[in-house]
């Protein structure tokens, strides 16, 4: 089973993170090796966390943002992008492939969404990986 | 506070409000929430089994298309957690009167849910082992539900309900509840408080298309409504994509028929309900997105693209290939395959014509909500020509209707769109808080 | 770093415990290092499982909680408050989502789910070992508001507040209130008269002692944060103080050598450097046009109350808790040439013609001319095309307005006959009636698009409009006229400073901006300044009124307690990694962080009022000086790691 890959998924407390429950209520599946971290804001991770994830065994790191509903302004989809590129770099330095980070917006109702993306991400970790 | 959550309500006087507010769309929570948040102690009621009135159902918003459960649902539960905020779901206001102290006496009816409020944890078990199926109202009819059922997933209080008329009485909902909350032996309640103040925040009805025969809607399967379409569009949608009902395709031709039941003394409502327009064309945006090859025609009298932002949203339909038909629909009549002809007057070249789609959707306009007048007993709630709650003091204070200490906000005094809606529950806000420091 | 950690894990009736094996849970978390007790609940938001919760903190002194159950947005506050009465920091409490993210997202993969709760509760009390308590710190707020702009929107604003018990100081930066309403004479829908409408505001002003009105007043300055600013108030001097009759005040006008066009009537007459009040418009005293007054004295020898030389401009300081901005709009003023304005003579605008149907009692005569015809051209100054400085937006006031201008015009005189050049009327709502009353009474309609705009011209002595008219299948239709209003939109009052000022950014379409238009409409970024009436996007009377109003309701309702509790999570500085190169500064949407001097070193620091805790300052610190209360690098940092074992 811990075969699967590996994902950390930062999700924020007012939009994405609701969406994420909402495919759990609806019981859709994804794999079970997917764990979620929830912070305010996507603008407001940090490139570090990121790279500790990897570093310490994780495969793939997915950013469910809020996009364009964030309750923090309409900058937040240019700064997590920032964030995005940024790590970008320093995965590169590390030789990690940047198909390891994964960026997408969710709305608080997005659980389908949600569960396309996570499932899709974890085909092209498993394929990558072999 | 929902009545689900009363544990520390319990030692609040839960019968003597500052104000009581009907109705919790997003009029009366925005009302409420800004009296709770002076320190009022506020009472709101809704007669539904949740809060969040039509907006909680929409799919995105015009003109900046979020997503409509995104910006309710914080509403919506700030309301329900707010401490000076008392609500009362499946509720309704029987009687409405002024004593000699100026304060209002109200009678209330709470309906049974058959559910214990604050033991449902809204795990759904019951639904699964239900046998009854009906129709979904909250789906506007598009699917079914239960006969014990969670209005929808994003309800407020997230909790079941047994709706007694369609139960069979089998009893398996109550052998599945893991926290044993059914309960058949609740009965309606008589609910008896008193308030210093009345907001009015019944909203709107939806026009019902159904008495303009010559469109066919109710005969013809594919001609739907435009709050239809909303269901079909939102996130939360019953299907996983924009179905046409005939037969589960998906539509590639889809007809929208603006001022359906608006602008229409036939109807008898003559004026224009300002927000189909803009409804319409958001749903146009949504399906080009969902559909990129479908073909879309709006056929319109005249667009009605006015708020901040509005008309760029329109024209940005038009980029996006939504294709504007100036022409006013004589009739519909249906094909054997489920198909639609559109018998319309084509106003630029000036000649009757006809056009066959595979779907229509009716832009239906909004009605006033009355049924609340008849509550006030021994004073009379004026309302102006066209039913909505009458502001005799329009242009100094919009808020005030024509009792003292009841006031009115959101679409209970004509049609507008959510923006304008939250600013006029603000001025309810500030016209109540004033009386009440009058009154004090 | 918490060393006496109660975790509980919850069975929530089977729908947890059905897919996970809470005992195995319990069993591999038991040894986690500072984990004091473990238990399991049926259901652990019932009230004896939060009845042993508190006993458990009280009597095992707990330092930290977890509680592994369903998700945090249904009863993080539940058990925050179980930690609170039991006499924990509500910050040391941590809930674990094990239901929606676990048992249901997994109830097909049973040992799967319980695998990855046990991962999840081990992050839970990493996390829970690194919290620190947290306090919302309260600040004292002043219950008062500077209103600025005294039209009809800042007036109701500020009745409104007042009202509510908020101390108000009203600041119109011209010498009378009233602005633009009092200008219009009937007004749709009501056919209340503008004039009428501003002075009703006016006298229930004057009967509130807890507004302080200024006229001649502009803001100068402003400092501090919602609750807490200072301003400063520069009240220019009125140039008259005491008392004149009527007839010197006529006197000293006739006096005044000064001629110059008359604003209030866009042109239509003159008048000199006194400025006298108009219908509507208060107080009813004069002022003198400083700019143009020239000295000479004359208005002086008919009464001393004129004083043209004087100069003591006045600067009040005042304490304030909050802003509401009602600076109101402009009409566009259309280009030279533009559908023949400022060329042919009798082409002028709507806010004119609404000023010549107050001019004119029993004829409509314009420049010693009877009018009959007149023709009216839609949209001028909105709805243009996409070019750079052009206004896309529709002016929403406009088409109501003209329609109902021309009934107006016929009710009164009778023989007129009205053509609306439109671009598809957008009476929307009630105002349908209006529209439909309009062509009733015969008024023509035609409609023009962007492609084929209408043709002014001067001919043979007369002017005509040409259009190639598209509700008659594009035929050209040609009329003349005897005055062609213009029906001119709305644009933002020229007002950078006060934008830089309140920093409120601007919209697309230059007008002030909200922080989002269906939850705050009437916000903006900066805590505690509002925006309300025409500043924020054309609106007509009732609107501005309803925007008003809620933008009253939004800013007592902040202050009207007397403090704040600010939000417990906030960014913090370390001043000691800071080296002040301004990126999180920029990154903040909130105006939250300032420069401040710390031992001889300019670092960053947080002004908690303003944070909003989204944390988007964090990530750009180069030197990752920034963190979020309760989402710091070690918490975060400890829960990646527990999540990552294995
Ligand atoms: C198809 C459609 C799409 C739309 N899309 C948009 C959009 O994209 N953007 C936008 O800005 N606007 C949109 N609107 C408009 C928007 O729905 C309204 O502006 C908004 O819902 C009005 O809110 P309200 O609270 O005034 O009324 P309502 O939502 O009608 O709420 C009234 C509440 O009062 C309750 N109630 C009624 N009578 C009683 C009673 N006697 N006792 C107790 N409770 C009672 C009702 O159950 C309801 O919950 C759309 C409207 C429609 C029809
Ligand atoms: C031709 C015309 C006809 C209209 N007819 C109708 C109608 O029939 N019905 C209807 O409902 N609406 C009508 N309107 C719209 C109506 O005029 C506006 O809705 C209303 O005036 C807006 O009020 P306001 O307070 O927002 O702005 P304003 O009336 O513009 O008032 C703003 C005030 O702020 C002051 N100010 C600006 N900047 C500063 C500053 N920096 N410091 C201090 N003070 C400042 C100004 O001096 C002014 O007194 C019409 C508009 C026009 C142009
Ligand atoms: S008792 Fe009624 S609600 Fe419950 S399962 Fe049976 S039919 Fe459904
Ligand atoms: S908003 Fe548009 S569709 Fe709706 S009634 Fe008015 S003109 Fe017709
Ligand atoms: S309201 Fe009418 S005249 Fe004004 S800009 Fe809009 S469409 Fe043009
Ligand atoms: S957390 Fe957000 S609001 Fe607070 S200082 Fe940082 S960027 Fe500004």
């Amino acid at each position: 089973m811990s075969t699967k890959p590996k994902i950390l998924v930062f999700s924020t407390e007012k939009i994405s993170d609701p969406a994420i429950d909402l495919a759990g209520l609806l019981k859709k599946h994804y794999p079970n090796t997917v764990y979620t971290i929830s912070v305010p804001c996507s603008s407001g991770i940090k490139p570090r966390w990121i790279m500790q994830a990897y570093e310490k065994g994780f495969d793939g790191v997915f950013i469910a943002a809020d996009g364009t509903d964030c309750p923090y302004g309409e900058s937040c989809v240019e700064k997590t992008s920032a964030i995005i590129s940024v790590t970008h770099d320093l995965m590169r330095q590390k030789g990690l492939k940047p198909s390891q980070l994964k960026m997408a917006a969710l709305c608080s109702v997005c659980a389908d969404a949600f569960v396309a993306h996570i499932n899709n991400f974890t085909k092209e970790l498993a394929k990558k990986d072999n | 506070m929902t009545d689900n959550q009363n544990a520390a309500a319990t030692c609040l006087d839960e019968t003597q409000f500052d104000v009581m507010v009907i109705g919790a769309g997003i009029a009366g929570a925005e009302s409420a929430l800004k009296l709770g948040d002076m320190g009022y102690k506020v009472l709101l009621v809704e007669k539904e089994p949740s809060i969040g009135g039509k907006m909680i159902l929409l799919s995105k918003v015009f003109p900046t298309l979020d997503c409509a459960a995104c910006i309710t649902t914080p509403k919506v539960s700030e309301t329900a957690r707010h401490p000076n905020i008392t609500i009362h779901t499946l509720t309704e206001v029987e009687t409405i009167q002024r004593n000699s102290d100026r304060h209002f006496s109200v009678q209330l009816n709470k309906k049974p849910r058959y559910v214990v409020e604050k033991d449902c944890t809204g795990c759904q078990e019951c639904e699964n082992v239900c046998p009854v199926i009906t129709k979904d109202q909250f789906q506007f009819n598009l699917t079914a539900r239960k006969a014990v059922y969670i209005p929808f997933n994003i309800a407020n209080p997230r909790i079941a309900l047994i709706d007694i008329e369609n139960c069979m009485l089998c009893g398996a909902c109550e052998k599945a509840c893991p926290s044993n909350c059914i309960d058949f032996t609740q009965k309606e309640q008589q609910l008896q408080i008193t308030a210093k103040s009345v907001i009015v925040a019944t909203g709107f009805k939806l026009f019902d298309p159904i008495s303009i025969e010559r469109y066919g809607y109710g005969r013809y399967k594919n001609v739907i409504t435009s709050m239809q379409m909303e269901r079909e569009l939102a996130p939360t949608r019953p299907f996983n994509n924009v179905l046409r009902p005939s037969d589960g395709k998906i539509p590639d031709k889809i007809a929208y028929v603006f001022c359906t039941g608006s602008r229409d003394h036939t109807v008898g409502n003559p004026i224009c309900s300002q927000v189909c327009c803009m409804y319409s064309t958001k749903q146009a945006q949504l399906l080009m997105g969902a559909l990129p090859m479908a073909d879309i025609s709006l056929y319109y009298i005249n667009i009605r693209a006015f708020g901040k932002g509005y008309n760029e949203f329109y024209l940005q339909a038009k980029d996006m290939g939504a294709n504007y038909v100036k022409g006013k629909i004589g009739k519909i009549t249906e094909k054997e395959n489920g198909n639609l002809i559109l018998r319309f007057e084509d106003i630029l070249t000036g000649k009757v014509t006809e056009k066959e789609h595979d779907m229509v959707v009716l832009s239906v306009g909004l009605l006033a909500n009355p049924a609340i007048t008849k509550v006030f007993k021994g004073e009379k709630l004026e309302l102006d020509p066209i039913n909505y709650v009458q502001q005799p003091n329009m242009l100094q204070s919009p808020a005030q209707t024509s009792l003292e200490g009841v006031f009115v906000a959101g679409t209970a005094t004509g049609p507008m769109d959510i923006p304008d809606t939250i600013m006029s529950a603000g001025a309810a806000a500030t016209e109540t808080s004033s009386y009440l420091k009058r009154l004090s | 770093m918490k060393k006496k950690i109660g975790v509980y894990v919850c069975h929530c009736g089977g729908n947890i415990s059905d897919y996970v094996d809470i005992e195995k849970v319990k069993d591999a978390v038991r040894d986690e290092a500072d984990v004091f007790l473990v238990k399991n609940t049926l259901f652990a938001c019932a009230d004896s499982s939060q009845k042993m919760m508190e006993e458990d903190i009280k009597t095992q002194g707990l330092d930290a909680m977890v509680v592994a159950s369903c998700s945090p947005k249904l009863h993080l506050n539940t058990f925050r408050g179980v930690a609170q009465r039991g006499g924990l920091n509500p910050y040391n409490y941590v809930q674990v989502n094990i239901r929606e993210q676990d048992s249901w997202a997994h109830s097909d993969n049973p040992a799967g789910a319980t695998e990855k709760a046990i991962q999840l509760v081990k992050a839970g009390i990493a996390r829970a070992k690194e919290s620190e308590a947290l306090t919302s710190m309260k600040i004292a707020t002043t219950n008062a508001v500077a209103v600025i702009g005294a039209g009809v929107g800042g007036m109701r604003t500020a009745l409104g507040l007042a009202d509510m018990g908020t101390e108000v100081y009203l600041i119109e930066k011209s010498f009378f209130v009233g602005g633009r309403t009092a200008q219009w004479g009937s007004v749709a829908p009501t056919n209340d008269r503008g004039d009428v409408l501003t002075a009703g505001l006016f006298n229930e002003i004057q009967k509130r002692s807890n507004i302080k009105l200024f006229t001649g007043a502009e803001l100068i300055e402003k400092k501090g944060s919602v609750g807490n600013f200072d301003i400063k108030v520069k009240i220019r001097p009125r140039g008259f103080d005491g008392n004149a009759t009527t007839d010197e005040i006529q006197k000293a006008v006739k006096a005044c050598p000064v001629s110059t066009m008359d604003e209030f009537n866009f042109g239509l007459t003159q008048r000199t450097a006194i400025l006298i009040p108009q219908k509507g418009q208060y107080p009813q005293q004069p002022a003198i046009d400083k700019a143009l007054c020239n000295q000479c004295g004359a208005c002086q020898k008919i009464n001393s109350s004129f004083q043209p030389a004087s100069t003591n401009e006045e600067i009040l300081s005042l304490h304030i808790g909050g802003f509401v901005a009602n600076t109101g709009f402009d009409p566009y003023e259309p280009a030279k040439g533009e559908y023949g304005y400022g060329e042919i003579d009798n082409v002028i605008t709507l806010p004119q013609f609404k000023r010549l149907i107050e001019l004119n009692d029993n004829e409509l005569v314009f420049k010693g001319k009877k009018v009959k015809k007149i023709a009216y051209i839609y949209c001028v100054g909105s709805r243009q095309d996409d070019d750079e400085g052009k206004n896309k937006y529709c002016s929403r006031y406009c088409c109501t307005s003209a329609t109902h201008t021309g009934v107006t015009v016929k009710n009164k005189y009778k023989d007129v006959l009205n053509y609306h050049f439109n671009r598809g009327i957008r009476t929307y709502g009630k105002a349908e009636l209006i529209y439909g009353q309009a062509s009733q009474q015969g008024d023509v309609f035609l409609q023009f698009t962007l492609d084929s705009i209408p043709q002014v011209e001067r001919k043979h002595n007369k002017t005509y409009v040409k259009v190639k008219d598209i509700l008659t299948a594009g035929k050209t239709i040609e009329t003349d006229a005897d005055l062609v209003v213009l029906v001119t939109g709305m644009v933002p009052r020229e007002n950078v400073e006060l934008g830089h000022l309140l920093k409120i950014p601007e919209g697309r379409d230059h007008f002030f901006n909200e922080i989002h238009m269906k939850l705050k409409p009437v916000e903006t970024v900066i805590d505690g300044v509002m925006i309300a009436g025409t500043s924020q996007a054309p609106k007509n009377i009732l609107e501005t009124l309803n925007s008003s109003m809620a933008a009253a309701a939004k800013v007592n309702s902040v202050l009207t307690k007397g403090e704040l509790s600010l939000e417990p999570t906030l960014a913090k500085v370390n001043p000691g990694a800071c080296t002040w190169c301004g990126k999180c500064a920029e990154a903040c949407p909130f105006d939250a962080i300032v420069q401040v001097d710390n031992e001889g070193k300019m670092v960053a620091k947080v002004n908690e009022a303003n944070c909003k805790g989204c944390g988007m300052c964090t990530p750009v610190c180069p030197t990752d000086a920034i963190d979020l209360d309760g989402f710091t690098n070690a918490q975060i940092g400890a829960m990646i790691d527990a999540l990552a074992e294995l």
